[in-house]
């Protein structure tokens, strides 16, 4: 290295700091402490504080609670993401094919994606009600019990989690197919390909790189679902709705056992990592692949 | 609260505790932190300039809590661990005082609250602000479980409002049979996982002469009591005398559909009767009020409930901060809530207020009712009981567990937690 390039490295470097040392005092540091917390028993209010070593881990081994967080995180990330992913494109392609009122079609599309998830979980609310809700009254005046019965609240959720959330696959996809020259369809069409062949040959293809972005955002948001079944169920009925935030939650704000809520929240960290990390090796492999 | 989740939460914990306000000379700002206030007219702005206009020099700030109760229990916790609050009196949900005195965030009222200052209050809600034989907050409005029927239907029908879990069964089956109205249904109460379910709970137990929380610190001291009484629980679901839809219904939603005439009898807090006594109301003049029932007659008892005003530890100004309290739990601004915002007092007094009775004709009778009113379990890990217990009681109502199960699996948490608090 001559003297010219170690230089200029140090300036890099140099250059690089605050962003690193922001990085490392907004994350590593907070991310430290949780890790540390959870190795503890501490409740502030009782001035409990002393070391538990991995005991809330063992205790959360052997937790129906924490399983059930864990088997509804999951169920939850799956089918939402799944059917964002599906219905997603599905809206895009038909965006693209559509002559007149795109833009409207476009902003109505957005206001899903810009209502603050409370407030989507409002909406829900009402459109769920047992007895005067829309969504009953359209199903021919069935008198079904959405949020309170246990096998129809997380797909209750997951629905309402698909309508906020599916317009950032749409526009995703969208955008893409736009970035689609003609001239390839025109080829596909010389080649006597039919509309199928096309959507999977030609189309499917292309729209890979931007799908498995947005699935990765998707799925990392999911894991760590929190506002909609906090609002609509509050967990319920019989805790199926209930995430491992949620969970978190809970023992964080209203056990107040900081050490055991860390634990829970170590654990989504772990699982959001994991999923990152998965993803991330998918990605690259795709690149290289192309 | 986003879902940025728990993680960045607690970071925030670590963090917080921060801005401390600068001392000066100039007047004297107390802050007053409280739930947004509804009804008919805000008295608030009235009576804060009232207690300005008597301490000269002092202003009175007073700050919204958020909406809901978990996310001002959250908002305490946050700041109040830190070490300057930001607050001098702030409003509390009954079932947080002991938690809070246990924590060290309250200002000991002990020594400065005489106990016949304490006495024109109902007992229980004295009882709900005393922990560890100390005062730590004033009573300041209140509430109790009691239950609505609709007074037309059961005159209609030659029945006396229900005493015991029989009658009101008999009641329902009565009445629906006769009416034939597939869209009435029977008695409406609260069973969605939430705070509320709670309590809708402890009244059951407390119905069938048993408890939640024994003297020893035991929980479900009597199983075989407990079991009862949520087997009865389950058992309105299951045979249809409470629609299923009741696994979901908080106060709100079961409020609204006895109030479109829905339904024939309803638990609630008495908030409701300004709303079906309102002028437009569908059941206007047809609804009355009595004592839960009970397993045997006179064993039901509604949960009380409300808020008291305590004093932040951290404060500056105690002695300001407690004449604030005073004035507002005061005969004068209790009268004031109860007009102006439909909140109840806690001062027996008022119950038999001329004034006060000629807009309510009610409030002799909840007078009796809040009188026989029980407090939840007092205990700083009141929280921690009823956020383990949910999932599970939950599981029995939607019949996803037999009592006796859900109580050795809810024992067996809680033993765990309580244990790391010891």
């Amino acid at each position: 290295m001559t003297r010219r390039e170690r230089a200029d490295r140090r300036r890099g470097l140099l250059l690089m700091a605050p962003t690193l040392a922001t990085l490392a005092v907004l994350t590593v540091y907070p991310g430290a402490w949780v890790l540390w917390l959870s190795l503890q028993y501490r409740v502030p209010a009782f001035g409990v504080d002393r070391f538990a070593g991995a005991s809330h881990y063992a205790f959360l081994a052997g937790d129906p609670r924490f399983w059930s967080a864990a088997r509804t995180t999951a169920l939850f990330t799956v089918a939402s993401v799944g059917l964002e992913l599906v219905l997603g494109v599905a809206v895009a392609l038909a965006l693209v094919g559509q002559r007149r009122g795109r833009h409207l079609a476009f902003s109505l599309l957005l206001l899903a994606w810009a209502m603050p998830a409370v407030v989507t979980a409002r909406l829900f609310e009402w459109l769920y009600h047992p007895a005067a809700g829309l969504l009953n009254v359209l199903l021919g005046g069935l008198d079904l019990n959405w949020l309170g019965d246990p096998a129809l609240a997380l797909p209750a959720v997951v629905l309402a989690d698909v309508w906020r959330t599916l317009p950032f696959v749409a526009v995703l996809a969208y955008a893409r197919l736009l970035g689609i020259p003609t001239e390839l369809y025109e080829a596909a069409q010389v080649d006597g390909a039919g509309r199928l062949a096309t959507f999977t040959r030609v189309t499917l293809p292309l729209l890979r790189g931007v799908l498995l972005i947005a699935v990765l955002f998707r799925t990392l948001d999911a894991l760590r679902a929190f506002d909609l079944m906090f609002v609509l169920t509050g967990g319920g009925p019989a805790g199926t709705t209930e995430t491992l935030t949620v969970y978190a939650y809970r023992g964080l704000f209203q056990m107040l056992q900081l050490g055991f809520g860390s634990a829970v929240g170590v654990v989504v960290f772990a699982l959001v990592m994991l999923v990152a990390w998965a993803y991330l090796r998918l990605l690259r492999a795709g690149e290289a692949a192309a | 609260m986003r879902g940025r989740g728990a993680l960045l939460l607690a970071a925030l914990l670590a963090l917080a505790g921060c801005a401390e306000r600068p001392p000066g000379d100039g007047p004297v700002t107390l802050v007053f932190k409280h739930a947004r206030i509804l009804g008919p007219a805000d008295p608030f702005p009235g009576l804060l300039a009232e207690f300005a206009a008597a301490h000269p020099g002092v202003r009175v700030t007073s700050e919204s809590l958020p909406w809901s109760s978990d996310e001002q229990h959250q908002f305490y916790v946050i700041n109040l661990e830190g070490r300057s609050p930001g607050f001098d009196v702030m409003m509390l949900d009954v079932i947080w005082v002991p938690e809070f005195a246990r924590a060290g965030w309250l200002l000991d009222l002990t020594d400065r609250v005489r106990p016949e200052e304490l006495a024109p209050h109902f007992a229980s809600t004295v009882a709900a602000a005393t922990w560890a034989g100390r005062v730590w907050a004033l009573p300041w409005n209140m509430n109790v479980g009691l239950l609505y029927y609709r007074a037309d239907l059961l005159a209609k029908y030659g029945l006396r409002p229900p005493e015991t879990w029989e009658e009101l069964e008999a009641a329902v089956r009565t009445i629906r049979a006769g009416e034939r109205d597939p869209r009435l249904e029977g008695y409406l109460w609260q069973g969605k996982q939430y705070e509320g379910m709670v309590v809708n709970v402890l009244e059951a137990l407390w119905a069938n002469g048993t408890r939640l929380l024994g003297a020893d610190g035991a929980v479900f001291p009597e199983p075989a009591r407990a079991v009862e009484a949520l087997a009865h629980l389950r058992g309105l679901l299951a045979t249809g005398v409470s629609p299923r839809w009741v696994t979901a219904a908080d106060e709100e939603l079961s409020r609204r559909a006895f109030g479109d005439g829905r339904a024939v009898f309803l638990r609630n807090w008495p908030y409701v009767l300004d709303l079906v006594e309102a002028p437009g109301s569908a059941v206007r003049g047809r609804v009355g009020l009595a004592p839960l029932p009970g397993r045997v007659r006179g064993a039901g008892a509604g949960s009380t409930g409300g808020s008291h005003l305590g004093i932040s530890r951290g404060t500056r100004h105690p002695d300001l901060a407690l004449a604030l309290v005073r004035f507002l739990t005061g005969e004068r601004a209790q009268r004031a809530m109860a007009t102006g915002a439909a909140l109840y007092p806690t001062r027996t007094a008022l119950y038999r207020d001329p004034a006060l009775v000629a807009r309510n004709r009610w409030l002799p009778r909840i007078h009796d009712l809040m009188l026989a009113g029980r407090p939840r379990p007092v205990t700083p890990s009141y929280l921690l009981l009823s956020t383990t217990l949910q999932p599970e009681l939950s599981a029995v109502l939607v019949g996803l567990k037999p009592p006796a199960r859900a109580i050795a699996d809810a024992r067996r948490r809680l033993d765990y937690f309580l244990a790391s608090r010891r």
